[in-house]
């Protein structure tokens, strides 16, 4: 996992985190099970991640810790800055930068540039690979019908989208090398 | 339920009687002459259909998925090869044979739509169940019954050039699935729709498939695609690749 990603990872867990706490007070077992349950489990969250985000959180005054409930457990409240960014958070446009580099662009690329790689071989590899993941995530959809899926539809559909746009470029990649290839035989395949 | 059937129990089937083999295509080749060229539309092609599989053909333009579909319904004859639909080789098939066996057992949904521009959408939909003898009324009945069941029962009366691209669609595909078809095949059936819309057609050949149909499905949409339980890529007319839901996935 390379840092950007992880860092943006991070971040939504954070702001996710805040997102549920900006509806009233938790503890951290419900914070864990209320994240997976809107987004789907697609990122699963071990306590300790949320005990550490917590700390965190309140080391930088947007949450603040309270009484313990009967099993000892610390619940959380939000303070007046962490509402103001949740606010932020939701009013804010994700930019490019802020999400992962894109490791198979950058794959490709390389594929292209480095001598006796079998490019076409790693777009059709990658695509069959894609197409897998795309047919899971469209049978996990099928799974969800009630209204109350609406959350984790939405994010399904979101992976779904990604795969698609992926899917595409695929066949976009392998349409340009094979005109390539038609046109420059003399260059490598 | 006791059985009072007297008739002696039928051998057992070697296969799972809602995974029987519903079309199979042995090294296929379409080969269409053009003076002294030869185009090459499919070259030794080979599938098998189970019942309640969805088969997902993708493949840039001219790689010869619809001829794929054609020839499994047998509206197009292989140059090679052999093609067998519920058990009958329809190589060998006389053409009245083969005629009764694409209106009772396949549905198509065209590229092109082919809805009849002076019926209306209830009577293009009743049209292949009127042709197998069906009596009007039955006919009808059923094919309010499959309008309703894709949402577009209020537009039964109106005629094809009083639809939209999106509900002409949508008729289409009920005139592909009315009555018992054992093969669904569908060429670009989503073309005119935006995604939800195109999604809830997807539900409709899955849900079709779930219930024991065979359905082949082209499209070039890998959203589409992702519905089907297995992805067969075609360029230049063969099978370059498949992709099978539920096999380990390289990421
Ligand atoms: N009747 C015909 N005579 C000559 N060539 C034909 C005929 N029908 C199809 N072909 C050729 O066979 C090849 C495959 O055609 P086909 O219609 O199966 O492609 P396709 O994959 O469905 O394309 P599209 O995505 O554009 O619909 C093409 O090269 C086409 O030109
Ligand atoms: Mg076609």
């Amino acid at each position: 996992m390379n840092t950007e990603y992880a860092y943006s990872v991070f971040m939504s867990i954070r702001h996710g985190l805040l997102a549920l706490l900006s509806q009233g007070s938790r503890h951290g077992y419900q914070l864990r099970a209320e994240f997976e349950a809107s987004t789907g489990a697609t990122w699963p969250l071990n306590i300790g991640q949320v005990y550490t985000t917590l700390a965190r959180m309140e080391r930088d005054g947007l949450v603040a810790p309270g009484e313990q409930d009967e099993q000892g457990r610390i619940v959380y409240s939000i303070t007046p800055d962490g509402a103001t960014e949740v606010g932020r958070w939701f009013a804010t446009p994700i930019t490019q930068t802020e999400r992962p580099r894109d490791e198979l662009a950058i794959k490709l690329a390389m594929a292209v540039t480095t001598q006796d790689v079998d490019v076409a071989g790693v777009v059709q590899a990658q695509r069959t690979a894609t197409m897998r993941t795309l047919q899971e995530l469209t049978r996990s959809k099928r799974g969800l019908d009630s209204p109350l899926d609406t959350a984790q539809t939405l994010i399904l559909d979101s992976k779904i989208f990604q795969a698609e746009a992926e899917l595409r470029w695929l066949d976009h990649c392998e349409a340009v090398l094979s005109r390539r290839s038609l046109q420059h035989p003399q260059e490598k395949q | 339920m006791i059985d009072r059937d007297p008739s002696p129990v039928p051998p057992v089937a070697e296969e799972d009687p809602g995974r029987a083999l519903v079309v199979e295509l042995a090294d296929v080749s379409r080969v269409h002459v053009e003076g002294t060229q030869f185009v090459v539309a499919l070259k030794e092609v080979s599938l098998k259909v189970s019942a309640g599989e969805l088969i997902a053909v993708m493949g840039p333009s001219g790689s010869g998925k619809s001829t794929l579909l054609n020839i499994a319904g047998g509206l197009d004859r292989a140059t090679s090869g052999g093609v067998m639909v519920e058990g009958e080789l329809l190589n060998v098939l006389l053409p009245s044979r083969l005629a009764a066996l694409r209106r009772r057992r396949v549905g198509y949904v065209f590229q092109d739509l082919n809805l009849i521009p002076s019926l209306t959408a209830v009577e293009n939909v009743m049209l292949p169940r009127e042709l197998d003898g069906v009596r009007t009324a039955k006919a009808r009945q059923e094919a309010l019954a499959v309008l309703g069941e894709i949402g577009v029962a209020d537009l039964a009366e109106r005629f094809p050039d009083e639809l939209s691209g999106g509900q002409r669609q949508r008729v289409a595909i009920a005139r592909a699935l009315v009555g018992e078809r054992r093969l669904i095949l569908a060429d670009e059936p989503t073309g005119a729709l935006d995604t939800a819309t195109g999604d809830d057609i997807l539900r409709l050949l899955r849900a079709r498939a779930d219930a024991g149909a065979a359905v082949i499905l082209v499209t070039h949409e890998p959203r589409y695609a992702g519905w089907a339980d297995r992805v067969v890529f075609l360029r230049d007319g063969q099978i370059v690749d498949s992709a099978t839901a539920g096999l380990a996935s390289a990421r």
